[in-house]
């Protein structure tokens, strides 16, 4: 609740602090409006004609369906991968053979193209939701892994110590000192993992699904209706946006006030 | 309380092959101060670990009879996560005190030992060196501990700094009758605080001479300190554990060796 009210209270500064963003937003635009006048609408369609394009697929209402069937597909696959790769990676961290054990392995995952994962999960999964949860899930749990592992490894031996002479119990242990430290490494990665779910499950609708982004896009492109496909990407993109900046960022900057040095007027 | 003490026989320790401690006999009881001097190396700080419960005895004997000990490290190793206040209720909170009471008790030994309410508001990382070296005194002090545990813990500041912490920690010392087993490489510092001074030398770790000061600490001024830390200097095996050049020609070199005692020399 408090972390809630804290969210509240520091969007307004943190929204003015976003005009630097803003400014190298509208050069993209500004960019894109350019290729858009070489390369004639065809082929790139400038920025009003695709905001027009989505403008015109929200307001016919054939866009929600599309996003809420693709949001749910990323949201369920990166929920897992959270929660699998947080919980697994911090036992991993604790015991040095388990740690190095699942080095290799996470190599592996990592290494592993979403498109070959994508292409066994037609498989096993068919057009079912499955395929594209499974994909996400594949490429985003070895990322949260990973950083549960470093976050558990590189906790302060010193503060162990601390931890043992001034007897905290193993509750308080867990609380007070290893999940500040630990969630100072995992939520970069959530952040990361978040980005790659959006990209990894429009990749597998586009390949696997009847319905949701993925498969609008399959479908725009087929009919050669560039406008449309652009109006696509730039709603997974906002969306994408939204989530991380208006969401996640704010709550990072709570969570790790201690290290910013503006905290001390707070 | 008064019976509570801290005995040592015949403890010995070594790390894989390397013996670092050997033959230790020390007795500590309650309201007592004991200094442990020596060169870096000697094992003093294995020794306190070994107090401390932080690593397990391999031979010899340990015995506490203290009922709340604390440990004040070399470092302040402070939870940079945790506010100063939380940080100093750290040890309350693990001996389930509740936190408006935690709180209070905190904040005052907070002010006791010179920090005020910006300060205790602040992270560590906000505060300077000799602040954080007051926040650990007082996060050891606030568990009001019968016996304290310091390791080399004023080593990083200035001399005016130190004065003041060695004044705050008498003061505590004489009302709560606390007994504390200190370790420093300063032998000035062990003047000035301790009852019983106990040099050690290195390889293996032992203890080669003893000293009892009969004059109470608070009573001690710097002319006092530094005549009998003149004296204490003269004395060969002291000389020898530190590396110095006899400052004359040691008579028995076999008999300075072995642990000797000497009643309040100066």
């Amino acid at each position: 609740m408090s972390l809630l009210r804290a969210w509240a209270a520091g969007l307004p500064a943190y929204l003015w602090s976003g005009w630097g963003a803003i400014a190298s937003l509208m050069l993209l635009l500004a960019a894109w409006e350019a290729g858009s006048a070489v390369y004639g609408p065809l082929i790139l369609p400038d920025p009003g004609t695709t905001f027009a394009t989505l403008g015109g697929l929200i307001t016919s209402g054939a866009a929600w369906p599309e996003l809420a069937a693709t949001a749910r597909r990323a949201l369920a696959g990166l929920a897992l991968a959270v929660a699998a790769g947080s919980a697994l990676g911090m036992l991993a961290g604790v015991s040095m053979t388990a740690s190095m054990m699942s080095r290799p392995l996470v190599t592996v995952l990592l290494g592993t193209p979403p498109i070959a994962w994508l292409v066994l999960a037609m498989l096993w999964f068919g057009a079912s939701d499955g395929t594209p949860v499974f994909t996400v899930f594949i490429a985003c749990f070895p990322v949260v892994f990973v950083a549960a592992l470093q976050g558990t490894r590189t906790l302060d031996g010193h503060l162990r110590e601390v931890a043992t002479v001034f007897r905290l119990p193993g509750r308080m242990r867990l609380t007070d000192v290893v999940l500040p430290h630990v969630v100072s490494y995992l939520f970069p990665a959530w952040i990361t993992a978040l980005g790659t779910s959006w990209k990894v499950v429009v990749m597998a609708e586009l390949l696997a699904s009847a319905d949701g982004v993925g498969a609008a896009l399959a479908v725009t492109r087929s009919q050669l209706d560039t406008a449309s496909t652009l109006a696509w990407i730039t709603a997974v993109v906002a969306l994408l946006l939204a989530v991380e900046y208006l969401l996640l960022e704010p709550i990072k900057r709570e969570l790790e006030r201690w290290r910013s040095s503006e905290a001390v007027q707070a | 309380m008064t019976t509570a003490r801290l005995a040592i026989r015949g403890l010995a320790h070594a790390y894989a092959l390397r013996s670092v401690l050997e033959g230790i006999d020390l007795d500590l009881p309650a309201g007592r101060v004991l200094a442990l001097v020596g060169p870096s190396g000697c094992g003093k700080t294995t020794l306190l670990h070994l107090c401390a419960g932080l690593l397990t005895l391999q031979s010899g004997s340990l015995h506490s009879s203290y009922r709340q000990p604390a440990v004040m490290f070399q470092q302040p190793r402070l939870l940079p996560w945790k506010t100063t206040l939380d940080n100093i209720a750290l040890g309350l909170k693990a001996a389930g005190v509740p936190r408006a009471e935690r709180l209070a008790r905190a904040g005052a030994m907070g002010r006791a030992v010179g920090l005020d309410t910006l300060a205790l508001g602040q992270f560590p990382h906000a505060l300077s060196g000799g602040m954080q070296s007051r926040a650990a005194l007082a996060r050891a002090l606030a568990l009001l501990p019968d016996l304290l545990l310091m390791d080399e813990p004023f080593s990083a500041l200035d001399i005016g700094l130190k004065g003041q912490l060695h004044r705050m920690l008498l003061e505590h010392q004489a009302m709560h009758r606390v007994a504390v087993l200190m370790i420093t490489h300063d032998l000035m510092e062990a003047v000035r605080l301790a009852d019983t001074i106990a040099v050690m030398a290195s390889d293996p770790g032992r203890i080669v001479h003893r000293l009892e000061l009969a004059k109470p600490a608070r009573e001690r001024d710097d002319v006092w300190v530094y005549r009998c830390t003149a004296d204490l200097l003269q004395v060969p095996a002291v000389r020898a554990s530190f590396g110095l050049e006899p400052a004359m020609p040691p008579q028995q070199p076999d008999e300075d060796a072995a642990p000797r005692r000497r009643v309040n020399a100066c």
